[in-house]
């Protein structure tokens, strides 16, 4: 598809000058490629490459909005796509509340590309299959392991964006990311698993480089021995004690407990219906003590490698860095045009669309838990009695994002500062206030990383997001642990 | 686009020779979708995709390439990709190769033009209705009303060309107060919207957030539970997810495998995949266009029968129950129409039958909890109700609950005789609401 016909679409998308009662339109027309690699137990399971090409126009009519899509890309088309939305708009109409009105913006005429050293699609695919079935193939030479799997992808998403107030954003973004599994089932569903680099693998905006970057191989030996030692370890007990985490489980709860409850339109009750609220209703902001004085927590979509990240939003609005909490103290949220006045504020840039097919939502970008000052060592060693537990694999939390029960892959006991048996299902419980209240150490920056959330689920039609949350491991006091 | 014109163009793109195999899956799907909440409509959307999803193989290697431009010369592009991937993968000996099937049965009753015609202005209506009944109640609306079209056509070189087009309609609805404290849920969903009952919708989502005001907490436990049709529907869905698969029998992860013939629940459940269930009017056929076939899972608590696609059948030795997912989807085959056999008893009656117990509406954000027990985690949500003799006492807060399924499916008491079609995560159910013993209820959500 030719640039011209894009910016051609574009322009007659948001065109107003003919049709009345429309204050605002925005088009964004996205090319989206996509690669699948996957080996499963010396199989190839999937190798794949996907292309996606489409557009879709939101109007703002009469204070209500509309939007409407279509993979036909052409100016006439997406002149007929506009009107339907403005169509669609007018039935918005029926039972508006109060009329959005959104503050002009000065359009933006911009480009920008995820800065990478090798571009995926350069690599030929035959070298990554390779990749792929050599790491999958050292899993299986390993003792007692007979469910292994390695997988990889990489996303190309050409994203333009066309305002009726006159921006023009060309974006190009990369996302590749890999990761692998070292099981051992013995049937009756008696079955373990540990992951590398963390479950569902780790994944940036970065190129080819990532892979090497990530050093897979050197990350089997221990993924193994550790499967091992979970197929003969007893349950997680259920007790009360200090509970540390790794980066990438801190990772989760900070997605779950912070990243989401503090997106404002679910805090207005635009999910109410299908993902839920959050108890962090506006009220709170600037009062409610969210964590410890160690917590310090923001918003940054221009997180170098982030999976959330980004230079415009599909809002057309920039990228920046936004305080969320501060030293415990909540004091922004991630915000859209429509919502960020109603605290009194301008947007941070945290509308996003899963595809062009999609109506952009408030979602998190890159959500970073500032690191501190005490190494994962010093933090076990300080630590009488608990358990250390390592790499997601289940969450759950209640509608309003307060009581929750998220587990590990693997926990090890702590008993006078040393780490002791390991125990398999890992899980432990908590209340979010109380839980980042009782938040004593951080990791340091050394040990700090961002991870990323390749397919965040948000709602109807459900929309799968990249975002990314930057994380150190972490320690918590008085956490009630097991199932 | 029209069916014979569909067919034809897929069947030109996918003629091959030379030991060549070309198979050519279209899946289109068009929603219409109006969100709303705090009594306002904030999203209303239509969007409209097509896609090719083509794999070729080479003998035993295969490509795999999707796209979403569907004129002819876009297709063979497409084929194109998926050849040259195709030269690029390994071998598998266990692929099954691409097979000729016969015609499936047609499904007319899962296509409605009402459906496919019901615009913005109509469904703009009928939340009107739900919002004016929400307010007379002083309690907010929030919800979604959604229209879905879809086209599904499978082709491929030995000469497989399967058609079907279905229609969906879905209205779901909460009333909550202010505090969303008291909160009610209920949805409908029908092939045809002019079946679709909104008036109940409305009514049982208004009577419950009237009746759960002012929830009181209540002390964790084992207790008798009362699981209206869509909690059982939610759970049913896991519990697929665990077991049902031929992916997860093949590689010994399902709790059915090693088990078949033994008893793993309780003697009153019966579990069948049943797309042709004529309340739910499933697809005829697969993604590979394999014609379904019904399949009993557990029967009177025997485990009898998962469902497999051809490359798991192959894998097992046995045969497809026409159960492929899109070929895009690496999870395996998956009953998308689980039916649990009614019970023969009005709910109504479940309910004044028992003592003492809690009522759950609907579950929140269920996961796995512990793989090997098929535990879930997830808290109660929408209505919770303490029972006692028979009537409602008084709501509850929501709970934590972590039913372990198998057992859970072991302790049923009494199975409603009425059930409900209950969508969730691309599949459809037909499930009644049961009374279960011993049920884990843990720490509440204090929303107070």
């Amino acid at each position: 598809m030719s640039d011209s016909l894009i910016e051609k679409s574009g322009a007659a998308a948001v065109d107003l000058a003919k049709i009345s009662g429309v204050t605002y339109a925005d088009c964004r027309v996205v090319h989206q490629t996509e690669e699948q690699i996957s080996v499963r137990n010396g199989a190839t399971e999937t190798l794949s490459r996907a292309e996606s090409i489409g557009l879709g126009v939101r109007v703002l009519v009469d204070g209500c909005w509309g939007f409407a899509s279509s993979a036909e890309l052409t100016p006439e088309s997406a002149t007929e796509l506009r009107d339907h939305a403005v169509e669609i708009a007018r039935a918005s109409g029926k039972l508006a509340g109060e009329r959005v009105n959104l503050e002009p913006v000065r359009g933006v005429v911009a480009s920008y590309r995820t800065p990478i050293v090798k571009n995926p699609f350069e690599i030929p695919l035959k070298e990554k299959l390779d990749f792929a079935g050599h790491l999958d193939a050292l899993l299986r030479a390993q003792e007692g392991l007979n469910q292994t799997s390695v997988a990889m992808s990489f996303e190309r998403e050409r994203r333009f964006f066309f305002s009726s107030e006159g921006s023009k954003i060309d974006q190009e973004i990369f996302r590749s990311g890999a990761g692998m599994t070292a099981g051992i089932g013995g049937g009756h569903g008696n079955a373990v698993e540990r992951s590398y680099p963390t479950s569902g693998g780790q994944y940036e905006t970065a190129g080819y480089e990532l892979l090497e970057r990530l050093q897979l191989e050197a990350g089997i030996d221990k993924i193994a021995e550790e499967a091992r030692a979970l197929m003969q370890a007893p349950e997680c007990p259920q007790k009360t004690c200090t509970l540390v985490l790794s980066g990438d489980l801190v990772s989760l709860q900070v997605h779950e407990s912070i990243g989401h409850p503090l997106e404002l339109d679910r805090v207005y009750g635009s999910e109410r219906n299908f993902s839920g609220t959050s108890f962090a209703t506006p009220d709170h902001l600037g009062k409610l003590r969210y964590g410890s004085e160690l917590v310090n927590v923001s918003a940054d979509p221009t997180a170098a490698g982030g999976l959330g990240s980004f230079a415009f939003d599909d809002e057309g609005m920039p990228a920046k860095n936004s305080p969320l909490i501060v030293n415990g103290l909540l004091v922004g949220y991630l915000t859209s045009r429509e919502t960020a006045p109603r605290i009194g504020a301008v947007s941070n840039a945290s509308m996003r669309a899963k595809s062009w097919a999609y109506l952009p939502l408030i979602r998190m970008t890159n959500i970073v838990l500032a690191p501190g000052d005490k190494t994962l060592k010093q933090m076990i060693a300080e630590t009488d009695d608990g358990i250390y537990i390592q790499t997601p694999t289940t969450w759950s939390i209640d509608d309003r994002r307060e009581n929750f029960q998220l587990g590990g892959e693997i926990g090890w006991l702590i008993t006078g500062g040393k780490l002791g048996a390991v125990v398999k299902n890992p899980v432990y419980s908590g209340n979010t206030v109380e839980f980042w209240n009782s938040c004593d150490a951080i990791g340091t920056a050394a040990e700090y990383r961002i991870w990323g959330t390749p397919s965040c689920g948000k709602g109807q039609p459900g929309q799968t997001i990249a975002t990314g949350q930057g994380t150190a491991p972490a320690r918590f006091t008085n956490v009630k642990i097991g199932g | 686009m029209e069916k014979e014109t569909l067919l034809k163009r897929l069947a030109d793109a996918s003629r091959a020779s030379d030991g060549k195999q070309i198979e050519l899956v279209y899946i289109e799907d068009r929603t219409a979708l109006s969100r709303f909440a705090e009594n306002v409509i904030h999203q209303n959307i239509e969007q409209a995709d097509h896609r090719i999803l083509a794999r070729v193989s080479l003998g035993d290697r295969v490509g795999l390439a999707v796209g979403n431009a569907v004129e002819p010369e876009a297709i063979t592009g497409t084929v194109q990709k998926a050849t040259e991937i195709a030269e690029n993968q390994n071998s598998d000996p266990d692929f099954p190769g691409f097979i000729a099937s016969p015609v499936a049965p047609p499904a007319p009753s899962a296509y409605s033009s009402a459906t496919a015609g019901f615009s913005a202005d109509q469904r703009a209506t009928a939340i009107k209705t739900a919002v004016e009944a929400c307010s007379k109640a002083g309690l907010m609306a929030s919800g979604l009303f959604k229209i879905e079209t879809k086209t599904v056509a499978v082709v491929n070189s030995p000469g497989t060309a399967q058609y079907f087009a279905e229609t969906a309609a879905e209205f779901s609805l909460t009333a909550s107060d202010d505090t969303a404290a008291a909160a009610g849920w209920a949805t409908g969903y029908q092939r045809d919207v002019d079946k679709l009952n909104a008036t109940q919708v409305i009514d049982t989502a208004v009577q419950k957030a009237v009746a759960s005001r002012n929830p009181r907490p209540y002390p964790p436990g084992e207790y008798t539970v009362i699981l209206e049709p869509a909690a059982v529907g939610q759970l049913l869905l896991f519990l697929g997810f665990l077991g049902f698969g031929g992916g997860s029998f093949a590689s010994g992860r399902s709790f059915m495998a090693r088990q078949m013939g033994q008893l793993i629940t309780g003697e009153n459940i019966t579990i069948i995949e049943d797309p042709f269930a004529p309340e739910m009017a499933g697809m005829p056929f697969d993604y590979e266009g394999v014609p379904k076939k019904r399949v009993v899972l557990i029967e009177n608590g025997i485990a009898k029968g998962v469902v497999f696609d051809r490359l798991n059948a192959k894998k097992a030795g046995m045969e497809s129950t026409g159960h492929a997912l899109p070929p895009d989807n690496s999870f395996g085959p998956y009953p998308r129409n689980m039916a649990i056999s009614a019970g023969t008893i009005p709910f109504k009656e479940v309910i004044a039958t028992t003592r003492e117990g809690v009522l759950i509406t609907h579950f929140w954000y269920l996961n796995y909890l512990n793989p090997r027990r098929v535990q879930m985690t997830g808290t109660t949500l929408d209505g919770t109700f303490l029972i006692k003799d028979g009537k409602i006492a008084h709501p509850i807060i929501n709970m934590r609950a972590t039913p372990a399924l198998l057992e859970m499916f072991g302790r049923v008491e009494a199975i409603a005789d009425e059930r409900i079609v209950y969508p969730q995560f691309n599949s459809v159910m037909l499930v009644p609401g049961m009374k279960i013993t011993g049920f884990a209820l843990g720490e509440d959500t204090d929303e107070g």
